[in-house]
């Protein structure tokens, strides 16, 4: 699972709605995966970052040169374009979990898959 | 009423794919070029989720965008992250993203599998409030109207084709599964259903998976799968007649609204134990030759092809619309007869067949004087056609090949225009651009409108 997977990610419990966002990560296993830059991709994607999420699952990570925010004049950035393609694509969690900030509901992530599912009684309406 | 429709998705819809889920890693059927086009029409940097990935074959069709593969089917999502693809497991009915997150979705193939019409509609609606405003949403649901076959109802189990599987069989093996049933020579005795489907197939070559299907992992072209319906077959035979009469199946001639079923449910009660009170609607139409629903007539091999499913007409004299059952098993190949039937925990759906093919889903939710046409028709049933006997003669004389476990996989099938009425009455949040028939399947384009709370 990739932190701009984990970005759009939201618990939902019954009840939690917003609060809900964003999971809490803990992982056991990552993997860096390399993926090929590019960056009217990754400007693209700037916009669309929530980054207070962003950093708190980076920092689970224990990931450094994170930037903390979209600077000014991002688009034509190269390091930090960089960065940022670095934190949001190549960052692969294999093995952890995903919390929900409200309920405490875990998520498991194996061999790179979150599972959202929750049990039918969780899901009656 | 939601649990019982669970239920039958649970049983209809996720256990067969994922039971099915190993035959499909290698068989990825080509990308419907409308679909393709769409998702390539996505501005560069677009944060698109496919709901109903299956084993990602779209998830890779444009590299400017970030696709997102979801699945309720772990095995499935297994294959495409096999495949390098993001992906997850999770439910349509409750999509984990928070509000407003994604640029584009594409539901193909999905829908349809929901069993009543709220849950598709909720379906439609998460997908909606997922989507940025102005974001866009394409939905793919098999038609009921199709050129070479005739659904008979709109909400139909179709059989699993065995032999989408037998080319697959030969060089693996699951470890740890069901034993695979082995493929039958037509003269093989019929053996006990296989962890795919029970049915033998005749196996014709022409139908490979170079055709294309609007699914991944649908069965093939109907041509082709015949019973083989041995006469041996105490499998079968012991297998219906420990059902039990009270234990069959039914279905719902159209689609289970909340609460019309909750009303079927409560006055059919005094007639749960009686053999004639319910209906099989399975589904499954006479198996055409080469029926492909795209226009020009060409080979197999060159056309894309909607769910060209083998499916076999359900015959039972206690339905009325279908008094010419016999005559229509002679459409069959193999002649195959019999009720499909569940096992008694899936028994959950209790009521009558409705009359005629009429029963329209895209009807208003619920009609109390439908209700009651169905419930005068149980008594009629009831009181003149049940013969149960009848039925289990039948399957006597042919061994029911299409039984609980063969996989029946559940649709309901959409008439042109319900898909669109479904938005447009039910998804305020939706603004319908485009609706079309692409190959056998209802299509939908619409857009999340601005400033929706």
């Amino acid at each position: 699972m990739k932190l701009l997977t984990h970005n759009l990610l939201s618990s939902h419990v019954r009840g939690v709605g917003p609060r809900g966002f964003p999971l809490r990560l803990q992982a056991t296993e990552v993997r860096i995966s390399p993926v090929e830059f590019n960056p009217d991709f990754v400007a693209r994607m700037i916009p669309k970052v929530e980054w207070a999420a962003l950093l708190e699952a980076a920092d689970t990570l224990h990931l450094v040169e994170v930037p903390k925010g979209p600077i000014e004049g991002y688009e034509h950035d190269e390091k930090f374009l960089r960065q940022m393609h670095h934190v949001l694509l190549e960052v692969d969690v294999l093995e952890g979990t995903l919390q929900c900030p409200e309920s405490g509901r875990l998520f498991p992530i194996s061999r790179g898959i979150p599972n959202m599912l929750l049990s039918d009684e969780e899901t009656e309406t | 009423m939601d649990h019982e429709a669970a239920q039958l998705e649970k049983q209809h819809v996720h256990d067969v794919y994922e039971s099915t889920a190993p035959y499909f890693s290698d068989l990825q059927s080509k990308a419907w070029p409308r679909v393709r086009q769409f998702l390539q029409e996505q501005k560069p940097g677009s944060l698109i989720a496919d709901i109903g990935c299956g084993t990602g074959k779209y998830l890779k069709v444009n590299s400017q965008v970030y696709t997102l593969g979801c699945d309720y089917c772990g095995p499935l999502v297994e294959i495409a992250r096999s495949r390098g693809c993001e992906v997850m497991v999770c439910d349509n009915l409750q999509l984990p993203f928070r509000d407003q997150g994604l640029d584009a979705i594409i539901s193909i193939g999905v829908i349809h599998h929901f069993s009543t019409k709220q849950r598709r509609i909720r379906a439609i609606k998460e997908m909606a409030r997922v989507l940025v405003p102005g974001g866009q949403l394409m939905i793919y649901v098999w038609a009921m109207e199709q050129k070479n076959r005739h659904f008979e109802k709109q909400d139909v189990l179709v059989p699993w084709n065995r032999a989408l599987c037998s080319r697959l069989f030969a060089d693996s093996s699951q470890p740890g599964r069901k034993q695979p049933c082995v493929h039958p020579e037509r003269s093989q005795p019929y053996h006990p259903p296989c962890s795919v489907c029970s049915c033998s197939v005749c196996f014709q070559e022409q139908c490979h998976s170079q055709r294309s299907h609007s699914l991944d992992y649908e069965p093939l072209m109907a041509g082709m799968c015949c019973a083989d319906v041995s006469k041996g077959g105490e499998e079968e035979n012991g297998f219906s007649n420990t059902l039990g009469r009270s234990f069959r199946s039914w279905f719902f001639s159209r689609s289970l609204d909340e609460s019309t079923l909750r009303k079927q449910i409560e006055r059919a009660r005094p007639l749960k134990n009686t053999e004639g009170w319910a209906q099989s609607t399975i589904s499954i139409q006479p198996s055409t030759h080469a029926s492909l629903d795209a226009g020009p007539q060409e080979p197999f091999s060159t056309r894309e092809q909607n769910l060209d499913e083998d499916v076999f007409v359900e015959t039972s004299q206690k339905q009325l619309e279908w008094p010419r059952a016999p005559a229509t098993m002679k459409h069959l190949c193999g002649d195959q007869q019999g009720e499909v039937r569940r096992n008694g925990d899936g028994n959950f759906l209790e009521g009558a067949n409705t009359s005629e093919n009429g029963m329209n889903a895209g009807d208003v939710d619920e009609s109390p004087p439908s209700a009651s046409r169905i419930l005068r028709r149980i008594s009629a049933l009831d009181s003149t056609d049940s013969n149960p006997e009848e039925t289990i003669s039948v399957e006597d004389q042919q061994p029911n090949v299409l039984d609980s476990r063969a996989f029946m996989r559940y649709y309901h099938v959409f008439r042109e225009g319900e898909l669109y009425g479904l938005l447009k009455e039910h998804v305020a949040e939706l603004h319908v651009l485009s609706s079309g028939n692409d190959h056998g399947n209802w299509c939908i384009i619409a857009e999340k409108k601005d400033n929706c709370d």
